[in-house]
């Protein structure tokens, strides 16, 4: 952690613009160009009026800007008969998202914690068979655990989803905590065991408490990734708590009549408001909590 | 270190759900797929047993082979790619620039899209008729071309453009959080020397950083065999089958086409290589671990 | 956490207790992927005469067909089923009425006399073990084509009625160069649709009966075959470059703004040309292109009933089932989905012209062809459509094409 506290260590900012400045701006300016582009074409597009999209340049500005499309993806776009826009689905996302970040943090850094600081015995046969998981794509495993849940009665609803990221989170979660676990120094353990304290007590009172700068990047990289999920969402969800990708979905892939281009991007900038507040919220946090450990190990 | 009871068995009930999860869902669903592929399961899973014979349809399926082919023509040049992009960018922002703070937030927020959303404003982005050609060309570049996209032979290279453009901020900040870990002191040294400073990455900076290339190129190759949502959005595997991929093939056999037992098949082979792939790894870390 | 698990256990069993619903409510939860403006005007249409009978729909839209049949047969197989759910007219639930999931409606078809005002085909693909599983609710011709009236007639062209009039009208377009002769959507589905129009009208009803239904792989190598093969990569010289990938909607749109000549399409293409404000046979027109003197491909839609327990489930859907095969639904639905009725007693002067044209098709049993959906499972449609998907799109000559689709038709399925 106090690593990035440090001055920065690869060159002091230098009084004067020599070339070789000059040339790492410019090289930052165009990759940040080829970064901006998408972001770009998509807020000027739903801002602009299906006339000025026909005409057809894409990277020009809005002649009349409006922000009707904004209103109409959010209050007023139909998804078969219901007309209400991705504000439901809005709500539904955050229902799922909360608890679903929650307790895969907590069952990710608890079995990180039990697999860097317990030898528990076969610990690495787990730990490897999670990495070999964190490669297999999961739309495997949809229509087992299909089956599975409908076999314990749970069949669709919040609950099920959020076990469902749970489980789907775990390897990522596990590795990222087992590797910052194992980085800290192991005295500090040993000393609390000493004291007498017991597994869940080293957990809660000093192992959480130091793993704050994990902690943000694990909020980060799960908010993102359940934010963003759809077809984990569509098949276990329920039809009650449809996430917003869903209506999203269907929103702009119906195929009938002319596509409005600018309802359709105003409902993805609506959909991805979320995690893009996270990360430009939080850049900083996420560079200082991968510094802190993720990497090592 | 021995353990009281009541602290192994607190141990224990932690790695309880994980390990409930590793034998219901992992290891239960991986055995239901190797089994299903030994069937001739359709649109409802059955117990028809048919030995290998999705493995020889599988084998000798066009869209497979090209499948398998993409998958690693991507992968190669998506990793190389996104470290490569990432690590410049690291070392550009290293180097103490202005607003440091907005620029990483550019370089980082791409990873925050979704892939559904990455490949719609990407595929508009290269198409002839209404992106960057069109653009170019109506601001007098009549000769300009840009239709990688509508090509059989480079379609796949436009999935790895935006691949690269999703995952070159998450690589940048890993490598950034590297570089901001190395001493001071390395580089008091070098100025003493009077080694150029391209040089000092060359020759120490990245041979110090192994961890995290490991840790990113890890990341990146996890996407690279999930890679499924970019190729629908972008091209639906197209055009024709030039641009599809091994999940994709599984998942339209799965669904669409009902045809769980190549799917399964499929998602078999891709199982086991990748098993093949990382255990020596894992293996190879393990030892190194016990050494050190 | 080990309170935590006790909580998760409690709430396991709460989740065991199911409300129940009374009797009397009578609640349809239906899922179906019409989600687009006319798909939607049309399901209304379903939806308001269940509420006039007393019911309450519940919609469950999701766009993508792939997408609702995952979302509806996942629930299936997990016991918690919608009421009813959409699938196309065939053999995709075969297996549904194998693992006995779904509920017959052999009654309500008796009572409405369906095999008497039905075409046979649909009955058929409506019929396992001797009973309806299905409710065919509309016929789609999915081999239609579409042209511009005025973009033809500037260049001095009348409505093409075989391939060869087609083929000589495209190239008066392109020699001409205004406009893109032929509208092409470069997606494998509707690669495969314009395939199965050219196999249909070059090659005639008994040899798409014979690919499609028996698997004729001998067929696929005739010579009459690779004539099919040839002329349908002929087509690509007549596509524009930003085919690949172009939604179908959005080529429709170029012919009627008037940037492209023609397009092959099923007949929901008509709602484009109806959204735009124009007039059958006069801004457009509709026909079916043959060599042999017809063959209108018939596909369609079917609603299917998930076996339920619960009485008033059933009621629903039996419900559901009487109404949607009403002549004035079917008259009311067809006006706003483009497809025409499935009922041939229906007062057919309500439709516009084309629907006109398609019910006079499928009046003749001579004219009428089942869609790939009814001859093959999906499965082997989507081989088929990957080899023809690679031949549309590669330089790959038509010996080796047909040796392919030969292989497909011999591979178990």
């Amino acid at each position: 952690m106090t690593a990035v506290a440090q001055p920065l260590p690869a060159a002091r900012r230098p009084k004067r613009m020599t070339p070789a400045r000059w040339g790492l701006y410019a090289f930052i300016f165009i990759t940040a160009l080829y970064f901006l582009l998408p972001l770009y074409v998509m807020v000027v597009t739903s801002l602009k009026p299906m006339a000025e999209i026909r005409q057809g340049n894409l990277l020009a500005l809005p002649i009349a800007p409006s922000i009707e499309a904004w209103v109409k993806a959010w209050t007023s776009a139909c998804t078969g008969l219901t007309c209400q826009g991705i504000k439901i689905g809005f709500l539904n996302s955050l229902r799922i998202l909360v608890p679903s970040v929650a307790i895969s943090i907590l069952v990710g850094s608890l079995t990180g914690y039990a697999l860097s600081l317990w030898r528990v015995r076969g610990a690495n046969i787990l730990f490897g068979a999670m990495m070999v998981v964190a490669f297999i794509p999961y739309q495997l495993f949809i229509y087992p655990l299909v089956r599975v849940f409908s076999f314990t009665g749970l069949g669709q609803s919040l609950l099920t989803i959020v076990m469902i990221h749970t489980i789907f989170g775990l390897p990522t979660m596990t590795l990222l905590f087992r590797n910052y676990f194992a980085s800290l120094p192991v005295e500090l353990f040993k000393a609390a065991r000493v004291d007498g304290a017991g597994f869940y007590q080293i957990y809660a009172r000093i192992m959480m408490p130091m793993a704050t700068p994990m902690i943000v990047v694990a909020v980060i990289l799960q908010t993102t990734g359940i934010w963003n999920d759809f077809i984990l969402g569509l098949v276990f969800a329920g039809r009650d708590n449809l996430p917003m990708t869903v209506q999203l979905n269907n929103i702009v892939n119906s195929t009938q009549g002319e596509r409005a281009y600018n309802v359709d991007m105003a409902a993805t900038l609506l959909t991805a408001l979320l995690p893009l507040a996270v990360y430009f919220g939080s850049g900083r946090w996420f560079v200082r909590g991968i510094a802190a450990g993720a990497v090592k190990g | 270190m021995r353990l009281s009871l009541t602290s192994r068995f607190s141990a224990i009930s932690a790695l309880l759900p994980a390990l409930l999860v590793m034998l219901v869902v992992y290891i239960g669903a991986t055995s239901w797929t190797v089994w299903m592929s030994l069937t001739n399961s359709r649109m409802l899973p059955n117990n028809n047993f048919v030995g290998l014979r999705q493995y020889e349809t599988l084998l000798g399926n066009d869209r497979w082979i090209t499948s398998v082919h993409n998958i690693v023509i991507y992968g190669v040049l998506f990793v190389s790619f996104a470290l490569l992009i990432g690590f410049l960018l690291a070392v550009a922002i290293d180097q103490r620039v202005r607003a440091e703070d907005t620029i990483r937030s550019i370089f980082l927020y791409p990873y925050s899209m979704s892939f559904v959303v990455t490949g719609l404003v990407w595929q508009w982005l290269l198409n002839p008729t209404l992106g960057i050609q069109h653009v170019l060309r109506s601001w007098g570049f009549e000769n300009a071309t840009f239709d990688w996209i509508v090509r059989p032979e480079t379609a796949i290279y436009c999935l790895v453009i935006a691949g690269v453009w999703q995952a070159s901020g998450l690589v940048m900040a890993i490598m950034l959080a590297g570089l901001r870990g190395v001493d001071e002191e390395i580089w008091k040294a070098a100025r003493v020397d009077g080694l150029p400073k391209w040089r000092v990455y060359m020759s120490i900076i990245i041979p110090m950083m192994g961890a995290s290339f490991a840790t990113a190129a890890v990341l990146l190759s996890t996407g690279v065999v999930r890679l499924y949502d970019l190729s629908v959005s972008m091209t639906n595997g197209g055009p024709g089958i030039a641009s599809e991929v091994p999940a994709k093939f599984v998942m339209d056999h799965l669904f669409e086409r009902a045809n769980i037992g190549l799917a399964t098949a499929a998602a078999t082979t891709m199982l086991i290589t990748v098993i093949a792939v990382v255990a020596p790894y894992l293996y190879w870390r393990a030892r190194k671990g016990e050494m050190r | 956490m080990k309170r935590a698990l006790f909580a998760s256990v409690a709430v396991i069993a709460t989740a065991w207790v199911s409300v129940p619903v009374s009797a009397e409510e009578m609640k349809a939860e239906v899922i179906h992927w019409w989600t687009s403006g006319g798909e939607a005007a049309a399901v209304k249409v379903f939806a308001d005469q269940f509420t006039k009978a007393g019911g309450t729909w519940i919609d469950s839209a999701v766009a993508g067909a792939a997408n609702a049949r995952n979302a509806a047969i996942s629930r299936t197989v997990a016991g918690n089923p919608p009421t009813a759910m959409q699938l196309n007219t065939g053999k995709q639930f075969d297996e549904l009425v194998e693992g006995d999931l779904l509920a017959d409606v052999d009654a309500v078809a008796a009572e409405g006399n369906w095999n008497g005002v039905m075409p046979a085909a649909f009955v058929a693909a409506a019929t396992r073990n001797g009973k309806m599983f299905a409710v065919p609710i509309n016929i789609h011709g999915q081999n239609w084509l579409w042209y511009n009236k005025s973009v033809l007639v500037s260049v001095g062209a009348a409505e093409p009625k075989t391939w060869d009039d087609a083929f000589a009208v495209l190239d008066k377009l392109k020699a001409d160069g205004k406009v893109i002769p032929l509208a092409f959507s470069g997606q494998k589905v509707w690669e495969r649709n314009l395939f199965s129009a050219v196999l249909i009208g070059v090659g005639g009803g008994p040899m798409w009966v014979g690919i499609m239904g028996k698997r004729d792989a001998a067929l696929a190598q005739s010579a009459e075959f690779k004539a099919v093969a040839l002329a349908y990569k002929k087509l690509k010289a007549y596509v524009d470059a930003g085919a690949p990938g172009r939604n179908w909607n959005d080529a429709t749109n170029l012919v009627i703004q008037g940037k492209a000549g023609m397009q092959i399409m099923g007949d929901w293409a008509k709602g484009e040309f109806v959204a735009a404000g124009k007039v059958p046979e006069k801004d457009y027109g509709c026909t079916v292109l043959s060599n042999h003197g017809g063959g209108y491909m018939m596909g369609g839609d079917v609603f299917v009933f998930p076996k339920t327990k619960d009485a008033s489930t059933t009621k629903a859907q039996v419900t559901l089932a009487r109404l949607m095969l009403k002549p004035e639904t079917q008259i009311q639905f067809s006006l706003k989905k483009g497809s025409i009725p499935v009922r041939s007693d229906v007062d057919a002067s309500q439709l516009d012209a084309c629907a006109q044209k398609g019910m006079q098709y499928v009046s003749n049993t001579a004219q009428q062809l089942p869609s790939a959906d009814m001859l093959a499972p999906p499965a082997l449609i989507g081989a088929l459509e990957d080899a023809i998907s690679q031949y549309w799109n590669t330089n790959m000559g038509a010996d080796e094409f047909s040796a392919k689709v030969a292989g497909v038709l011999k591979a178990q399925y």
